[in-house]
């Protein structure tokens, strides 16, 4: 295959240079007047005088100050709402989210709050639209320079003190499916334990008395506590901690028949 | 001689390299190398829930998240057996179209920087601010959205985007004028475009090019409009078909991509003006819905019965055919997921389109291309 030569030039060569030029040239006053840009970081996009109206940029068609709604920045935590019910951590697909104790009025059971290692985050927003409580959203703060790597983690307590801040949050909260699974018991299995009804972080668990039947001659009964957990599916958050503290597997997802 | 143009070359936009053997002036032949930016996208896939792989896909093409994400899900869809709701149809088609102005504009930004002209550069990429700020007023980010779910959207569209979106449209159409003043006509730009990088009909199709490389050689060859996929079916607009198959082509091609793009914009934007509803399909298996939590013991989809799946889809992407395939054994990972990327097939097709030209076209004709590392190596 060989080169083609170029085409002949439909435009005559004197407009070929004149109208890009001319075109750069009524662009480049414009921008004099009124110039696209934003002065970061003495202007901040996120600013609220951006919103609404054209400001400074006022060569632009829409207010910059108006798309920040929904951004997803750095997390805010409300420690005094979080139920420590692990859906953060388990949605994240990075795995950057950790529970940790946070200092608490019982020292014997401290309470667990996610840690995020920003280092790893992707800004999904999974974890905020998990939470069932709203006590995780993301704000519109994106300004996360460190000198030390050790410095990109958030502990809870720093989660918290972005949440203090008051920063605008995203407000979109999902709705939950209607028709969700509730958490089932294959009663043959319990044992009575109590273990889901302790760890389950809004206590919508209790532990019921089974009548304990009576054994036929030559029958042996189970070793067990006659009680069986029963679930509270307008308080449950769905979070599966029962399910996986369940030593003998017997809670599982379901629909009610 | 060989030369290496790349994988650091100005010319790559991205991690790639191009073997040039030359004589003289003149390319004999060339070898491009990729795989430098493999990330392993489809092993880690197989490693999380079905909403989670959406993450990755923002990351596989990063100029072009949302179309991604929407190439994903379908298949996803499919091997799950979900319908989503038509209004997800409509905002997905919405996204896919303003992310194609969105990619189209970062795309003209770097072949104009390749071809020497700075000043359209600033140009385009102000222009392409303005639909970004669109993309953060409804999906929360700039440009890895993660707002496509299985079975629908995150969340609808706020109050005032339609009025914010048709402002804009407004803006950008005014000034694709501009920027064919900066090119078009422009001397300069037709004596280093015009003629290079020719590429048959006959070629394209044997090497698997596709998108607005393949209709600029003259194939009236569209999946939005053979295949109608999402809303497109209901929306009007015309395939933008070039002759001459060089690089002013494709050009051609992806300027009136762009202005088709905007006709269909505002096509949804005034059916979603006049039809709310929901986003998300109602009836989505747990683990599917907001929450993920653990699922308890193995093979809970199949202890519920839920049937198993294969879903496929192809999609007009930005940079052309882009295809995947979704495998559902029943777990709560999908089992296989399978990407065909555009843009890895018009990258293997330089070698029969590099041949025969001068060194110095290059930068214009690899230009011409739209490469997106990300997912030609995934």
């Amino acid at each position: 295959m060989a080169a083609s030569a170029p085409k002949e030039n439909p435009t005559n060569p004197l407009s070929g240079v004149v109208r890009p030029l001319a075109t750069a040239a009524r662009q480049f006053t414009k921008s004099l007047i009124r110039p696209s840009t934003i002065v970061y970081p003495y202007e901040r996009l996120e600013d609220p005088k951006f919103r609404g109206k054209v400001a400074v940029a006022s060569g632009r068609p829409i207010g910059v100050g108006d798309v920040w709604d929904n951004y997803r920045g750095v997390h805010a935590l409300n420690i005094a709402t979080c139920i420590s019910c692990n859906l953060c951590a388990f949605s994240c697909p990075d795995i950057c989210i950790e529970m940790v104790s946070v200092a608490g009025d019982d020292p014997k059971h401290p309470k667990k709050c996610p840690q995020i290692d920003y280092g790893k985050c992707s800004y999904c927003g999974f974890c905020s639209d998990a939470c069932p409580e709203g006590c995780l959203t993301m704000t519109t703060r994106y300004e996360l320079a460190v000198t030390k790597r050790a410095e990109m983690v958030y502990s809870p307590e720093r989660l918290h003190e972005v949440f203090q801040r008051k920063l605008p949050m995203n407000p979109i909260r999902l709705e939950r499916p209607a028709n969700e699974d509730a958490i089932l018991l294959d009663a043959p299995l319990c044992i009575g334990c109590n273990a889901c009804a302790r760890d389950c972080p809004t206590k919508c668990i209790t532990m019921l008395d089974v009548p304990k039947p009576t054994a036929r001659p030559g029958e042996k009964l189970p070793r067990r506590i006659w009680k069986e957990p029963v679930v509270n599916d307008s308080d449950c958050v769905r979070c599966g901690t029962c399910i996986s503290v369940c030593p003998k597997e017997c809670l599982f997802w379901g629909t009610h028949k | 001689m060989w030369i290496n143009m790349g994988p650091q070359h100005p010319m790559t936009h991205g991690l790639w390299n191009l073997r040039v053997r030359i004589e003289g002036e003149i390319i004999e032949e060339v070898d491009p190398e990729m795989g430098y930016l493999h990330r392993g996208i489809e092993k880690i896939s197989e490693d999380r829930h079905y909403n989670e792989v959406i993450t990755l896909m923002d990351r596989t093409c990063y100029v072009a998240g949302l179309a991604w994400e929407h190439l994903y899900i379908i298949a996803a869809e499919q091997a799950l057996h979900l319908e989503p709701p038509e209004r997800a149809q409509y905002i997905r088609t919405l996204s896919d179209e303003l992310q194609r102005i969105a990619s189209h504009l970062m795309w003209y930004a770097a072949f104009v920087q390749d071809i020497g002209l700075m000043t359209p550069f600033l140009y385009a990429m102000r222009d392409r601010d303005l639909v970004l700020d669109l993309f953060q007023s409804y999906t929360g980010a700039r440009m890895t959205y993660e707002y496509n779910r299985v079975g629908g959207v995150r969340n609808d569209l706020p109050t005032g985007f339609t009025d914010r979106t048709r402002k804009v449209m407004d803006w950008i159409y005014a000034r694709f004028v501009d920027y064919d003043h900066l090119c078009l006509d422009s001397d300069i730009f037709h004596r280093r475009c015009d003629g290079i990088g020719v590429l048959s009909a006959r070629d394209c199709v044997d090497w698997g090019v596709t998108g607005p490389m393949l209709r600029s050689a003259g194939v009236r060859r569209d999946l939005r409009k053979d295949r109608p996929y999402a809303a497109y079916d209901r929306v009007e607009f015309d395939v933008a078909v070039a002759d001459g198959a060089d690089v002013t082509a494709r050009y051609l091609v992806r300027m009136e991509e762009m202005r088709q793009a905007v006709r269909i914009v505002r096509q949804t934007l005034d059916w979603l003006d006049k039809n709310p509803g929901p986003v998300l399909a109602d009836r989505l298996p747990r683990w599917l819905g907001a929450p993920y939590a653990p699922v308890g013991r193995e093979g809970y989809l199949l202890k519920r019965n839920f049937p198993t799946g294969r879903g496929f889809s192809s999609v007009e992407e930005p940079h052309g055919e882009a295809q995947a395939y979704v495998v559902n054994t029943g777990g709560e990972h999908p089992y296989r997921v399978k990407f065909r990327s555009p843009v890895f097939a018009n990258i293997a097709a330089a070698q029969k389109y590099l041949p025969g030209y001068r060194v110095a076209d290059i930068p214009p004709i690899m230009g011409s291309v739209d490469i997106c590392v990300g997912e030609v190596d995934r």
